[in-house]
């Protein structure tokens, strides 16, 4: 149909030559992690693995970091949370777009003030006052669930899903909703039989998104876990390598096991997100 | 129904602002405690010092070197895209992969490839004659080698929100294009790029806030403000000021945090303000 | 836009929640009970009744961490039913201040901490610890196989704060073969800075203009210069070091500190060695790839250097070099120490603090810990035992090291200078010495990184004296 002009051309060569220098980090991560200590280090750089070097994570996996149960503490973290904001944000949302009361756009312009906080500023406070909290007369962080209450607590709501599911829920039809409330539809069946199946892809998109920035967390995480089996995986993955002895190899294969489960949802979610943005989530 | 909401950000960001409000009027002691009311003395020191100006200038570099490319380099591949290219999933799954990089992961693997004396992107660079480049040691170069590190993070998500908009535009807008005869760059310039408005507002905003407030991969990449202080974002000045090297003046770097929120306040506003008017709605 | 005003207003409120909360957040500091830095009676821990439990704060990770969990479980077996240690990772040595100052805000201190040398000062004055002399002088024991050098740095009069725990020294690493192909002597290597930059000459090698070897590499990091600094015998802050009085000012613009600021900045103007800016790993990076045929690094890395070496190139150590040709200091033997808290924990737990302390530094306990991670055994009887001995036969290079230390006579200079601030002192000294490398005049750059340091040292000492 199209002919290949040297536009065309043009258009696929400059496409590919972006295309690889931003997968190129990718590659070098998972290529580096199986390379010897002695070929990682080599130069000029070698950019192919000379067999499979298994070294890297057999060190990873057996440093005597529970990096099994840091991987449970990760999923549990940001299963949480994301179940959190979702429901969360679609409550708030909902009664920013369908409920009359009074102060409503003050109360959401602090909502997205929210956003402007910096968390360097306020996660000293929240670590004292967190830490400082005591259940039956033991500390909330000294117990493993505790450890994971605390995990989680400071971001089981936030303003950003609020303001996207605000947006997709401005685009629903009035006259929807005016037929369901005819039909005797409260607020609550709305909500959990029209309007959340209608907006599912903006649903998935804001939990993808907040899956992916729970799984990433690193700071508050690295302050809250006491002892190495109450950390998450991004902590323990820091703690493989010491700064005397640095050793590329195996920081590449920690780095390659804890973005398996992102790669894996950003190649199979993506598809999920563009849906989920396209269905008017942002606008 | 707002309540959850409500009760979340109270505890955890209104409380422990007011808290850094509080700490900014104090001086602190030895473990980082409050001590004496010294009033907005922290926020005249600031003010006054050739240092702060200096931070806040590397802070506003840093915002216009992320947020510039990496808007405008997501929407150059969107639009690249656009032109019926084949495989364009492969291309947009390629494109998407640095969003499943944490910040420190994503640090790690780009202070390697940095390595002045064995990098890989000297080893490159060398290939085709190019002298060594001191990326993150010449103070020249630390902040943009920064900056790319970032907008090869972000990069990822704004080409899946400027795909998303642009599997918005009604395909009748389309048609009609190609019926006036404007096709490929023309009606890229014309029809798609003013229909993507509200993504590229909303990019922009997220983007300013984020990049407003870069942490990791300054600490990672640079760390101690980098060469020459080329790289001292006011974010990491806090974190230096309370945490670094057994610092624990708290006072001080409560007073940058609030200055850092009300700069991050006005830019929003400031953007809402004169961008949003020129965002076309349907 | 049309609700500019509104979200205004909106954030006039937040602002004013802020305050109010600001208001209410009031500090609550704690008293600290005084008397309780003092070392109680053993009969304390004999007539507790269940098990003394003792939590241990410690900066070790990868392969150390391993180490430090092998020691505890030792010693736990060791005091079955009587003492309970449970050691807790708390990150890097930095994050594990950071966190010891909030648990002391919150008076929840754990029982033992390990704290990086240059954090000593801050420990004494915190006045939260136990000097680990008073417990050996209550026990009459005896703390002379502690290896002096080592023990030094963390003694003010002869007296012992805290017991040293992993002790790492600086070394001069060399590439073998790059030696050999050079036409030099690597069983002569180069022991001061002028030797080194005359054998960097020989030791760089171009092809077609562009560099594939540098004579030497090193990271710009402010332990070297103040590890060059004891080698000169002279010292790095004033009042003898901060062991007479709490020192005002650092020394390191005066002649020592602008002839290493100097050195640097020739041997990357000349191309002898490449700016790694101040990453240590980045440093390592260079010298593992082959590329550096010298290299200043600790003990602590070198087997990671003879791994990433193999089938490449031989590793080998000498002496750390002196800044000239006539000094006699020695380097500084510094790493990390083990405090025991007083306030806010009991005289049983204090005492079990300190036999978990005691029984890190033994000998047998002292060589699984040198031969797990590299780090120098502070027992000097550690090195006498056969397990200890078969290691060092295996990493022959570390022989380097131990004849470095055995060689040093203690002095104030080459104890180290102890100061409140002296982890933002050996910041200021790195900031001088880039400067230095980056092109401004030595002298300049090393008087503004000292001076720039100066107002925090005196806040600190202001606030110690109140």
């Amino acid at each position: 149909m199209r002919q290949l002009t040297a536009g065309r051309v043009v258009t696929y060569a400059v496409l590919i030559l972006a295309a690889l220098a931003v997968i190129f980090p990718v590659y070098y991560v998972i290529a580096g992690s199986v390379m010897s200590p002695g070929q990682i280090s080599s130069y000029p750089p070698d950019l192919f693995p000379h067999g499979l070097f298994t070294g890297n994570y057999e060190g990873a996996t057996h440093s005597g970091t529970p990096i099994g149960q840091q991987y449970l503490n990760s999923i549990l973290q940001t299963s949480v949370i994301t179940l959190s904001q979702l429901i969360t944000s679609v409550l708030a949302a909902y009664a920013f777009v369908f409920m009359k009361m009074w102060g409503r756009t003050v109360l959401f312009g602090l909502f997205l003030a929210t956003l402007m906080v910096p968390w360097e500023s306020i996660v000293l406070p929240n670590y004292l006052t967190i830490t400082g909290w005591s259940i039956g007369g033991e500390r909330l962080t000294a117990s493993h669930a505790g450890t994971m209450l605390a995990l989680v607590l400071p971001f089981l709501a936030n303003a950003f899903g609020v303001f996207l599911l605000r947006q997709s829920f401005l685009q629903f039809p009035l006259e929807l909703r005016d037929a369901a409330t005819i039909d005797g539809a409260g607020h609550w069946r709305f909500l959990t039989r029209i309007l959340m199946p209608l907006n599912k892809p903006a649903l998935m998109a804001v939990s993808l998104y907040v899956f992916l920035a729970a799984w990433n967390q690193f700071f508050w995480p690295l302050l809250i876990g006491d002892s190495a089996s109450r950390r998450t995986l991004q902590i323990g993955i820091s703690q493989l390598n010491d700064a005397e002895a640095a050793d590329p190899g195996l920081i590449l294969a920690g780095v390659t096991l804890s973005i398996l489960p992102t790669l894996a949802i950003v190649i199979f979610g993506q598809r999920f997100i563009v849906r989920g943005l396209t269905a008017g989530a942002i606008r | 129904m707002l309540v959850p909401c409500v009760v979340i950000f109270a505890l955890f960001i209104v409380w422990p602002l007011g808290k850094s409000v509080s700490l900014s009027l104090h001086g602190s002691d030895l473990f980082g405690r409050p001590d004496a009311f010294v009033g907005l003395q922290h926020y005249r020191d600031m003010l006054g010092s050739a240092e702060f100006r200096h931070i806040l200038w590397v802070t506003l570099a840093f915002v216009l070197l992320t947020v510039i490319p990496g808007v405008l380099g997501g929407l150059l591949v969107v639009l690249l895209l656009e032109q019926h290219i084949k495989g364009i999933r492969i291309f947009r799954t390629a494109f998407a992969l640095p969003f499943a990089f944490s910040v420190a992961s994503a640090s790690v693997i780009f202070a390697t490839i940095y390595n002045p004396a064995i990098g890989l992107a000297n080893g490159i660079l060398g290939k085709f004659g190019v002298d060594r480049i001191g990326w993150l040691t010449d103070p020249s170069w630390a902040l943009i080698s920064v900056a790319i590190t970032t907008v090869w993070m972000s990069i990822g998500y704004n080409v899946l929100v400027l795909s998303a908009g642009i599997g918005a535009i009604p395909d009748e807008i389309n048609e009609a294009a190609t019926l006036d005869g404007a096709g490929g760059w023309r009606a890229a310039r014309f029809i798609t790029v003013p229909m993507l408005g509200p993504q590229l507002f909303f990019l922009v905003v997220i983007s300013t806030i984020q990049s407003l407030q870069s942490f990791g991969q300054i600490k990672i990449l640079t760390p101690e403000g980098g060469p020459e202080q080329s790289t001292k974002t006011l974010v990491y000045s806090i974190y230096h000021t309370a945490f670094a090297n057994n610092a624990s003046d708290f006072g001080a770097a409560s007073a940058q945090a609030i200055v850092l929120f009300v700069i991050l306040l006005i830019c929003t506003g400031i953007q809402f303000g004169v961008l949003e008017r020129r965002v076309h709605y349907k | 836009m049309r609700s500019i005003r509104r979200t205004a207003s909106a954030v006039s409120v937040l602002a004013a929640l802020a305050l109010i909360a600001a208001g209410c957040g009031g500090s609550d500091t704690k008293g600290d009970s005084a008397g309780s830095v003092d070392a109680p009676d053993a009969s304390a821990l004999d007539s507790a009744t269940g098990v003394t439990k003792v939590t241990f704060w410690h900066g070790m990770k990868g392969a150390n961490g391993t180490a430090v969990d092998k020691l505890v479980a030792a010693f736990n077996e060791a005091n079955k039913g009587k003492i309970e240690v449970t050691p807790v990772y708390q990150g890097d040595y930095d994050e594990t201040i950071t966190k010891y100052k909030t648990s002391v805000q919150q008076g929840n201190t754990p029982s033992v901490v390990q704290i990086y040398d240059i954090g000593s000062r801050f420990m004494i004055d915190s006045k939260q610890t136990v000097a680990i002399q008073k417990f050996a002088d209550k026990d009459g024991y005896t703390l002379d196989s502690i290896e002096p050098n080592i023990a030094n740095y963390y003694s003010i009069d002869g007296k012992l704060n805290s017991m040293p725990f992993n002790t790492s020294m600086p070394l001069l690493y060399i590439n073998k073969e790059a030696f050999v192909k050079a036409g030099l002597d690597p069983a002569k290597p180069p022991a001061n800075l002028d030797e080194i930059m005359a054998a960097a000459k020989k030791l760089t090698v171009k092809e077609g203009g562009k560099t594939v070897q540098y004579g030497f590499n090193a990271a710009i990091y402010g332990w070297f210069v103040e590890q060059l600094i004891a080698q000169s015998g002279t010292t790095y802050c004033d009042n003898e070091n901060g062991r007479k009085d709490l020192a005002s000012q650092v020394d390191f613009a005066g002649e020592q500190g602008v002839k290493i600021a100097t050195w640097y900045q020739e041997m990357v103007k000349q191309g002898l060695m490449p700016n790694t800016g101040k990453k240590t790993d980045d440093a390592q990076a260079v010298f593992k790839s082959g590329t550096s045929a010298m290299h200043l690094e600790s003990t602590g890395s070198l087997r990671g250097y003879i791994d990433a070496a193999k089938g490449k190139f031989t590793v080998m150590t000498a002496p750390f070099p002196h800044l000239s040709a006539t000094d006699t200091g020695g380097p500084i033997i510094g790493g990390a120490s083990l405090w025991v808290d007083g306030p806010g924990h009991s005289d049983a737990e204090k005492r079990a603090s300190w036999e978990f302390v005691k029984f890190a530094s033994t000998p047998e306990q002292q060589a699984l810990w040198h031969t797990g991670t590299g780090y120098f055994p502070i027992n000097s009887k550690a090195l006498d035992l056969p397990a200890d001995k078969a290691w060092v036969a295996q990493y022959p290079q570390f022989t380097t090291a131990i004849t470095q230390l055995h060689n040093t006579k203690p002095t104030n200079a080459s104890s180290g200078c102890i100061l409140g601030v002296m982890p933002q002192a050996r910041k200021a000294a790195e900031d001088g010495l880039e400067k230095a490398v980056l092109g401004t005049d030595p002298a300049t750059a090393m008087k503004a990184a000292a001076e720039s340091i100066k107002p925090q040292i005196d806040t600190y000492n202001k606030a110690v004296k109140k």
